[in-house]
């Protein structure tokens, strides 16, 4: 069989096969691993044993971290994607405005994104530390506070540092998203609204939101998926400490498995961070592309 | 015709991308090739052993020159990597020849170690310190052999000392009278004290308190007893020295690290740490007017030194055509590590301590503290790393002291993890 131009039928697969190949070895191939470790027996040193059902699921759940780790993983993405998604779409609507420096200002902006998350969070430690944090030394020398303030001073404090790391790192990433988002609406449309008497929250909610909901879909759906599965922050700066009190599901799962040596569990807590995820982008997916149709 | 070559060039440079990965290194027939993991104990351990901090050569090029036929595919890992690399290797069927690590008990009980027996010349066997082979030893067999070792002592700022105008506390009591002191004097700019809780090292201060009120984490009868009343009065004592404000503020994420370097820029005045503590604050910058002594110990209770140390374990392979020869290999490998003219070398680079009486003479020789140290190690207790159950244990006891930080009732926490060991 021949295409009418000319080209083979099995054209387009033989150029997407690299990809396929790579993609099926180095992330279908893994999932799959994991489903099956899920459901066997794995010993201590990591040997890998029989079919156990959903035992391991079961040990995951009962678990007396899990409640704590599991409220933890929903506040942190809740926190970190909804903050940041704000934050980012009001940097982007500012870096859309033409202004002199502009091009410096969206420079700078990137630079929490093309940094490695473990240095990000190193350098917010040594930020907030008590002994000789600069926040601190900045504050003092300011005259603000008469004596140094332990910024982490609680574990619940300790959570929200994590969760303003998150927020930090993550607003590039949005603001650039949204800001494509932003540029691809004509100009005109603003100046017709103007000039039917339309002000800046009737422009934003009529023309600027409907027109950017695809970009900040794409942004978000992406973000729960990065911000869920964000290891570096939290390993960075509590290691889940104390006892487990800052976790979030993935940290939790790999002290798990490389500390606690209980590595069915971990397999089963992975496979559940997954299906969650798939269950989250799905229905956030189908809600906003239905909305899309609608209107 | 020029696209389906360059479609079939593509896919032929993906596939070759992936197989070459995975081709073995180059060794010639009848060599004996063997796969080595060495932990990364500092900046030098990388050199040492495969670049050219050992006299302008490396380890793995002067063993293949002195044992020719044997090839090494040795790999230098960092500690937080390790475990996964190995549990991998492990569960792809592919666990390394030789282990260097600090844990052995899951390995050995699950079948996949070989005795040391069957590969350890007995000249170098005895040779080891036979309270180090102790330490390794299950159900009468000994599955590894120490590589080194260092141990903890009480480390003091001498000016500060003099300066306030106390003794160096050698119980509780005057442990809490010393840190009163501290904090008066200084009016708190110096933390008297360091814990560290975390979740990298808690299990420390689990031995420090309790082995100093004579308890600790088994009983005299080798049996788990992490819930006694020692216990609980000891991490009591610990929780109340953090609640008075002698110490860091943040134990359970602040790290042994962390308070060396407090340490090192005179922000605190005692530290527990290990014989490197000196090398380490000079390598900060720091000039600290340091010295040691006992860790404090409850009254009419003797103080305890902790000691830790690693191994080196060798792994079955039931592939190799040749087990005798493989054998004799490991045993080769393990001669010339432990060779004074390597070894000394390598345990003082570090700053280490040794595991064998043959690089002891060498050692003193070239640093005199050394001996002091030794005698140290001679009475130090070590981790119980044989029973099956320390990893559980450990984290367990780490978890219990983190829950008592923020308020749960020690006790309660430890007698709920001696009930899960009973289970």
């Amino acid at each position: 069989m021949k295409k009418s131009n000319g080209e083979k039928w099995w054209g387009p697969y033989l150029w997407l096969l690299p990809s396929i190949l790579l993609i099926s070895i180095f992330v279908v191939f893994p999932i799959l691993i994991v489903f099956r470790l899920s459901f066997s027996e794995i010993s201590k040193a990591g040997v890998v044993g029989g079919f156990v059902g959903f035992k391991n699921y079961i040990d995951a759940v009962n678990l007396p971290a899990f409640a704590t780790v599991m409220k933890n993983t929903f506040w942190w993405v809740i926190s970190v994607v909804g903050l940041s998604t704000l934050l980012g779409f009001i940097i982007a609507m500012v870096m859309n405005q033409k202004f002199r420096g502009r091009k410096i200002a969206r420079s700078i902006l990137i630079f929490p994104w093309a940094t490695s998350l473990v240095i990000q969070a190193s350098v917010w430690n040594y930020i907030i530390k008590y002994e000789y944090g600069s926040l601190n030394s900045v504050l003092l020398n300011l005259g603000i506070i008469k004596e140094a303030v332990n910024w982490r001073s609680s574990y619940q404090i300790e959570f929200i540092w994590e969760c303003a790391v998150g927020i930090f790192v993550t607003i590039p990433f949005v603001t650039f998203c949204i800001l494509s988002g932003l540029q691809s609406i004509d100009e005109s449309l603003y100046e017709s609204a103007r000039v039917d008497g339309a002000g800046f929250w009737s422009r934003l909610f009529h023309i600027t939101l409907p027109l950017v909901r695809p970009s900040l879909s794409v942004s978000t759906v992406l973000n729960i998926i990065y911000v869920f599965n964000s290891f570096p922050i939290i390993y960075t700066m509590t290691k889940g400490a104390p006892a487990n009190k800052t976790d979030t599901m993935i940290t939790y799962l790999y002290m798990l498995n490389f500390y606690d040596r209980k590595k069915g569990p971990a397999n089963a807590l992975s496979v559940i961070g997954f299906l969650i995820l798939c269950l989250c982008s799905g229905i956030y997916m189908i809600t906003v592309m239905r909305k899309e149709e609608e209107a | 015709m020029r696209k389906t070559t360059a479609m079939l060039l593509s896919a032929a440079l993906v596939t070759s991308a992936l197989w070459g990965s995975a081709l073995p290194a180059f060794a010639e027939e009848g060599d004996i090739t063997l796969d080595v993991i060495i932990c990364q104990y500092g900046p030098n351990t990388n050199e040492w052993f495969l670049g050219s901090g050992m006299d302008g050569t490396n380890f793995v090029d002067k063993f293949e020159a002195e044992n020719p036929g044997i090839k090494l595919n040795l790999d230098v890992v960092s500690w937080n990597d390790v475990y996964t690399e190995v549990d991998t290797r492990i569960a792809n069927n592919n666990a390394p020849d030789i282990l260097n690590i600090d844990v052995f008990a899951n390995y050995a009980n699950e079948g996949l170690l070989l005795p040391v027996s069957d590969y350890c010349p007995e000249e170098l066997y005895n040779d080891f310190f036979p309270s180090f082979i102790e330490q390794s030893v299950i159900d009468d067999t000994v599955w590894a052999v120490p590589d080194l070792a260092s141990a903890r002592a009480l480390f003091y700022n001498v000016d500060m000392f003099e300066e306030v105008g106390i003794e160096v506390p050698t119980t509780w009591a005057e442990l809490e009278d010393a840190c009163q002191a501290i904090l008066d004097y200084y009016e708190g700019e110096v933390y008297p004290w360091g814990i560290d809780m975390t979740t990298d090292e808690g299990q420390a201060a689990f031995a420090y308190y309790t082995w100093g009120n004579g308890g600790g984490f088994v009983d005299a009868d080798g049996n788990w007893a992490v819930n006694s009343a020692e216990n609980a009065e000891a991490i009591n004592f610990a929780l109340g020295l953090i609640e008075k404000g002698y110490t860091n503020p943040n134990p359970a994420t602040q790290t042994r690290y962390d308070l060396q370097d407090m340490f090192a820029a005179g922000k605190l005045a005692m530290v527990i740490a290990p014989n490197q503590l000196p090398t380490y604050v000079a390598d900060k910058g720091g000039e600290i007017n340091m010295a040691t002594a006992n860790i404090p110990a409850n009254e009419g209770k003797s103080s305890s030194s902790v000691g830790v140390m690693d191994r080196v374990m060798a792994f079955k392979d039931d592939a190799a055509p040749d087990q005798a020869a493989r054998n004799e290999a490991i045993g080769k490998f393990l001669t010339f590590f432990y060779n004074p003219e390597n070894y000394v070398g390598w345990v003082s680079m570090e700053g280490f301590l040794p595991a064998v009486n043959s690089a002891v003479e060498a050692l003193v020789a070239s640093d005199p503290s050394f001996e002091a140290w030794l005698d140290v190690l001679g009475g130090c207790q070590f981790y119980p790393t044989a029973k099956a159950e320390w990893d559980q244990v450990k984290q367990g006891v780490i978890a219990a002291e983190q829950n008592a930080l923020t308020g749960a009732d020690i006790q309660a926490e430890l007698d709920a993890l001696q009930e899960q060991l009973a289970g």
